[in-house]
């Protein structure tokens, strides 16, 4: 096995009339070893729909995705169970995992029943024990509460002591900690980062926020409108963005100190168009970008690495201004 | 200055079948006229709950425990939104003070289109339906939007684009407060950059004072003038926003600041611990049970809200 994930080719059309493409011939892996690989994009750019793909939630309309070199979609029964109990989503509201007249208790102990998981109830409370631990909880701030009772930072946190009970090997965590503070932000991350390193579970890390994928590293995805626009590390992606979109995100991050506010007024304002054209064989930025062309109109750029960089550069960009020349 | 908002002692709580507990405890804040006031916190410190309370608009199970919320009208009388009637609560509401409520960009009908979302609430008001769509433009105007949205369903909108309908819709009256309860949560960088960017000039062009209650230490040190940061119901710190970043006082304050990610590869410690729910907070200090200065003082006694340096409080028995 040489991905523990490979997504080939996605696209994803709603719609026949007024067809929107939430993706557009995304391809991606992510390595046997664990690791992290971070997805960004503004909202609607299609990270979640990557997301129901690769649980199995919905088919794409074209393309592929095979978890330990078997396609998601095959119906192999024993194969399906294994994949539904190895792979995971941590979502943004958890609260739909919680069912509010429940102790949140059965969070974690209904798992360990349906995959059978432990042989009495004796073992059962070891484990839950040994995974509240993991991921730093006591068992005294969780145990025997409701829903509601918890904070919105230990819902996420509980979610991620019951991957551990299952022992997934995949999370995808969508947006998962877009709602709480910094402090718990960064417990959340550590403990992916300690998943990673001690348990070998990778994570596909969807987010619209760039300085949380930057404190995780790894791999990065720039995401728009359903097309990748930019691949690399995260740190020279976050560091020296090559795309106009990058760049512009990079440019709108609040950097947490009010001695660097923004200066100059954001003229951007690519996202206020009421009126849409259907034209695809182009580049989606352009009527955003500063620095469009004719070409990028009546063509659509390929994801390549830069035209000027050395041959270990890793980093894939598309757009025309680093094509090589005469393409 | 006068302050054009003055909060005592407001304590809010919600109630179950045996008690009340206290979503925002023995608040005391004056909001000055034109300014920029920062909120910030961690899920479910309450932070809608001081919002909605400030609005006049707790309903049950939600109950005020004490205290008064004065606000200064144009004429300087001074009002007590705390127990106001249902009908000078509707006078003063939209054209005094306005809400953003958090979601409310997905609060949005999905079935009336922009122009009757807008409309509803001014002609409530006594505009006639021309004069309520004459100021819905140009609220949609003041916040870079088309007239054309006008026509358009939530659905057909952006994110983005549906919370600056929230926003217009909000200041169709020309408030005098404006409090924004997450108006950037969920939005990608460059949309919350855009949408900040539209509060900032309401107060600007107009002298709008603006409440921004957000999580994220960004947008606090990126809009505001002044912050308060809450912890389990109270305020723990509260002074201009240059100086909170330079030099927190309170012990949580310094945690929050000090968790905020700057590069690949830095290893940063969060917080141990989580804060305590509403049903169960420590006695004495709420964040002593996290705090590596504590001592038996602070298990003890409430530390109050009190000016440490000019301009700059703290609630803490350690930070002189
Ligand atoms: N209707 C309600 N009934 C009971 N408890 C409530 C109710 N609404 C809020 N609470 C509780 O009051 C506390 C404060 O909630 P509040 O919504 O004000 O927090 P917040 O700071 O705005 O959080 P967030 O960042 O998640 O929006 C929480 O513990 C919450 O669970
Ligand atoms: N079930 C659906 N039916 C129609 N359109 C959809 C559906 N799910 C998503 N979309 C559209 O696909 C695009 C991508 O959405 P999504 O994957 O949710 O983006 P993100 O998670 O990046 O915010 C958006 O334009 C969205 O409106
Ligand atoms: S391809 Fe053209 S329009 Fe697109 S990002 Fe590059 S320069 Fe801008
Ligand atoms: S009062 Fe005591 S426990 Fe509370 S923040 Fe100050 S030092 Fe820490
Ligand atoms: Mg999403
Ligand atoms: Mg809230």
């Amino acid at each position: 096995m040489e991905n523990i994930l490979a997504v080939n080719l996605l696209q994803q059309v709603f719609g026949t009339r007024n067809p929107t493409y939430a993706l557009d011939n995304v391809s991606f892996n992510m390595p046997a070893t664990p690791s992290i690989l971070n997805l960004v994009g503004e909202s609607g750019s299609g990270k979640s729909t990557i997301a129901r793909i690769i649980l199995g939630l919905l088919h794409p309309t074209k393309g592929s995705v095979f978890y330990k070199d078997t396609d998601i979609f095959t119906k192999e029964p024993r194969w399906q169970k294994q994949f539904r109990r190895e792979v995971q989503v941590v979502f943004q509201n958890p609260y739909s995992v919680y069912n509010p007249v429940y102790r949140v208790d059965r969070v974690l102990m209904k798992p360990i029943q349906k995959f059978k998981l432990a042989s009495g109830k004796a073992v059962a409370n070891e484990m839950i024990l040994a995974s509240l631990k993991a991921v730093d909880m006591r068992p005294e701030d969780v145990l025997g509460k409701y829903p509601h009772q918890l904070s919105g930072g230990q819902r996420q946190r509980l979610m991620l002591a019951r991957l551990h009970l299952i022992s997934a090997q995949l999370i995808i965590a969508d947006e998962a900690i877009s709602m709480i503070d910094a402090a718990g932000r960064v417990s959340f991350l550590n403990i992916l980062l300690d998943f990673r390193d001690r348990l070998g579970i990778s994570t596909l890390y969807i987010t619209h926020d760039l300085s949380t994928a930057k404190y995780l590293g790894g791999e990065i995805i720039v995401l728009y409108k359903g097309r990748i626009v930019e691949r690399g590390e995260t740190k020279s992606v976050t560091g020296s963005p090559l795309h106009p979109y990058s760049q512009l995100l990079v440019q709108c991050v609040p950097v947490p100190n009010p001695k660097q506010r923004w200066k100059e007024p954001l003229t951007d304002s690519g996202e206020l168009s009421v009126y849409r054209t259907p034209k695809r064989d182009r580049c989606l930025f352009a009527e955003r970008c500063p620095k469009v062309m004719d070409i990028c109109w009546n063509s659509r750029p390929p994801l390549q690495k830069p035209a000027a960089s050395g041959p270990d550069a890793r980093g894939e960009v598309a757009c025309h201004l680093y094509q090589p020349h005469g393409n | 200055m006068t302050p054009i908002m003055q909060i005592r002692d407001l304590s809010v709580g919600y109630a179950s079948r045996r008690a009340v507990g206290l979503a925002v405890t023995s608040v005391n804040l004056d909001v000055e006229k034109g300014e920029i006031l920062g909120v910030v916190g961690e899920s479910g410190c309450g932070k809608t709950t001081l919002a909605v309370a400030l609005l006049g608009l707790i309903e049950s199970p939600g109950v005020i425990q004490s205290g008064s919320v004065q606000l200064r009208l144009a004429d300087d009388k001074l009002v007590d939104l705390v127990g106001l009637a249902p009908r000078p609560l509707r006078q003063i509401r939209w054209k005094e003070i306005a809400y953003i409520p958090q979601g409310s960009m997905s609060a949005l009908n999905p079935v009336l289109r922009v122009r009757q979302q807008m409309t509803d609430t001014l002609v409530q008001h006594g505009l006639s339906k021309a004069e309520a769509i004459e100021r819905a433009r140009w609220a949609l105007n003041l916040v870079s939007l088309d007239a054309a949205v006008l026509d358009k369903y939530p659905h057909e909108l952006s994110g983005g684009m549906n919370q600056r309908v929230a926003i217009a819709t909000a200041v169709t009256m020309q408030p005098a407060i404006l409090v924004a309860d997450e108006p950037t949560t969920a939005l990608d960088v460059v949309t919350q950059r855009s949408i900040l960017q539209e509060l900032v000039k309401i107060r600007d062009q107009f002298g709008t004072t603006i409440i921004v209650i957000s999580h994220d230490m960004g947008v606090m040190a990126q809009v505001v003038d002044r912050m308060a940061v809450m912890y389990a119901g109270r305020i723990a710190e509260l002074g201009l926003v240059l100086n909170i970043f330079d030099a927190p006082l309170h012990p949580y304050t310094q945690k929050l600041i000090g968790s905020i990610p700057k590069d690949t590869g830095q290893h940063l410690e969060g917080l141990e611990g989580e804060a305590p729910s509403l049903w169960a907070y420590p006695p004495g200090c709420r964040f002593h049970p996290r705090c590596s200065l504590a001592t038996a003082i602070c298990r003890e006694q409430t530390p109050e809200l009190r000016e440490i340096i000019s301009g700059q409080y703290a609630a803490c028995h350690h930070c002189d």
